[in-house]
């Protein structure tokens, strides 16, 4: 197995709150993987210890990559980044005053996305023609959908081995999300990456994910093996299938 | 007052070159406020000290200007320095770094004003060479060189700080840290490296324009004061981190000071700055060349 992510019973919190309470969950080399959750039960904050943006209080975060263990607790962010690990962050953090194209450009700031710099950036315009007609524009002059594309296409400059895409759903029209999910599922196949999704969208999740988590005040409540088993959860019936 | 358009158009020619050395004079302050939002009250005392550092290698027979670039890659390194020291001691620690940061830099600026005084005494101080004291006549008008030279050095800096900050990956770095430092760290980005060098860069390039400073005219420990005003009025009216905007707001503040100065006497000049600085707050808070 070339790419293997394992989170172990982490605890992490900001101050007096504690936000995750003992969470496991794990994601091998090509596979797509949805973090299931309503807002406020730290599907962010699980994704921002990946990204060593939160320090965990407790467990062990550990990425294998070709056969080298890294312990990702130990990692500035930066350095994380540059193992291949890339994130779409909540809320897009792109860079308002920058033009589209500058903001391309810095998410390949690292070492090794410099050198697929032509190619990687080619393919977004092909993937994202709005950006291409827009690389002049700043990107904070944008719609909410297009900022959207952007985020997601900034974070395949870093020709990321492993993909993170906090709540690529928020504050998105329908048809914007559909595009959305489908726009990662595409760039998945195209680049062989592994994702994990963090959603509470559920019907747009499943559509493209192998297999879920389902995630409650902090705590893994259900570790779905498949989409089935998911649709097949009580939780997942009362909160999102309405039965 | 009698209106002349000859006058007028002396003004503004002057203007011209003025605004350029103004422009030259503040483009570190660009860097280092405008794109890093470090409240560097600090930049024109690094100013006059790249004027003494150029007076002091004067005197052993440099010429400035070959001395104001000899000195870039030690205050290249003095600025690294100063950074790491307020973000140690000042920034890393709060919310509070901007209030508390002008404090520091005015602490900076104290000790190298009487630093100066103590090294060099209170007089004026010049440099000589060649081109110094010469001028280029144009019928009855006569341009003198070292406005040329500043015109030609703030071209060189404005044109090769933006194509750093455009075509760089650090220079887009340096451009995006204080929007978002999260997310530069989700780029690979190390901010506070990327603050560092170019804080650095700021710093550098302040003494070559301090060379120029000494160059145009004689130094006093207390000229900073002077230079306070001015410089943060081109970079506000540039809108902050705009580099071809400071040149182009060194150039309005040098024709509106070369105009009031010409038609209203020389006591109103130093207003001009503050007077600008104010409409433009006023009407375009952003700057003129803001985005």
């Amino acid at each position: 197995m070339a790419l293997k992510l394992t989170v172990e019973n982490v605890d992490a919190g900001y101050r007096a709150v504690r936000a995750l309470h003992g969470v496991s969950l794990d994601i091998v080399q090509g596979e797509t993987v949805a973090l299931l959750g309503t807002n406020g039960n730290g599907k962010s904050t699980l994704m921002k210890c990946i990204m060593g943006m939160v320090r965990p209080t407790g467990g062990a975060v550990t990425l294998e990559l070709d056969g080298q263990r890294h312990d990702l607790t130990r990692l500035s962010t930066e350095e994380i980044v540059n193992l291949g690990v890339s994130m779409v962050p909540e809320g897009r953090r792109l860079f308002p005053k920058l033009t589209v194209e500058e903001n391309l450009l810095l998410g390949a700031f690292r070492a090794l996305a410099r050198g697929e710099i032509t190619k990687n950036l080619a393919y977004s315009y092909e993937m994202f023609p709005a950006l291409k007609e827009r690389r002049r524009q700043l990107a904070g002059s944008m719609s909410g959908g297009q900022q959207q594309m952007l985020a997601i296409a900034r974070a395949l400059m870093s020709a990321p081995k492993l993909l993170l895409v906090d709540e690529p759903s928020v504050g998105l029209a329908p048809i914007l999300v559909s595009h959305t999910i489908t726009a990662i599922k595409e760039l998945k196949q195209r680049y062989g990456l592994t994702v994990l999704m963090a959603e509470q969208n559920f019907h747009q999740a499943v559509r493209i994910a192998d297999r879920g988590y389902i995630i409650v005040h902090g705590e893994i409540v259900f570790d779905g093996r498949s989409v089935a088993a998911l649709e097949q959860n009580d939780l997942v019936k009362s909160y999102y299938l309405g039965t | 007052m009698i209106f002349s358009f000859q006058l007028l158009f002396e003004a503004i020619l002057f203007g011209i070159l003025l605004g350029c050395f103004y422009a030259a004079v503040s483009i570190g302050l660009s860097v280092a406020f405008g794109l890093l939002d470090v409240p560097h009250v600090a930049h024109p005392a690094v100013l006059i000290l790249g004027a003494y550092c150029t007076y002091l290698l004067g005197s052993y027979g440099w010429d400035p200007i070959v001395a104001g670039l000899a000195l870039m890659p030690l205050f290249f390194l003095f600025g690294i320095a100063l950074y790491r020291f307020y973000y140690e001691t000042f920034e890393k620690r709060g919310t509070d770094a901007g209030v508390r940061g002008l404090a520091f830099f005015f602490g900076i600026a104290f000790i190298i004003e009487v630093g100066l005084i103590l090294a060099f005494g209170v007089d004026q101080r010049l440099v000589e060479a060649e081109y110094i004291g010469k001028s280029l006549s144009f019928g009855e008008m006569r341009i003198p060189l070292r406005m040329l030279l500043a015109f030609a050095i703030a071209l060189v800096l404005t044109a090769a700080l933006t194509l750093y900050l455009s075509k760089t990956f650090t220079g887009r770095a340096i451009k995006a840290v204080a929007q978002d430092e999260a997310a530069l760290r989700l780029m690979g980005a190390d901010p506070v490296r990327i603050k560092q060098w170019a804080f650095g860069i700021a710093t550098g390039v302040t003494a070559l324009t301090g060379a120029l400073l000494i160059i145009i005219g004689p130094v006093e420990p207390m000229l900073d004061r002077v230079y306070i005003g001015r410089t943060f009025c081109v970079v506000v009216l540039a809108g902050l981190g705009s580099m071809t905007g400071t040149l182009a707001a060194g150039l309005i503040l040098g024709i509106s000071e070369s105009i009031v100065l010409m038609h209203f006497g020389a006591s109103w000049a130093p207003a001009v700055a503050f007077g600008l600085l104010l409409v433009v707050l006023g009407i375009r808070p952003q700057g003129l060349f803001g985005r």
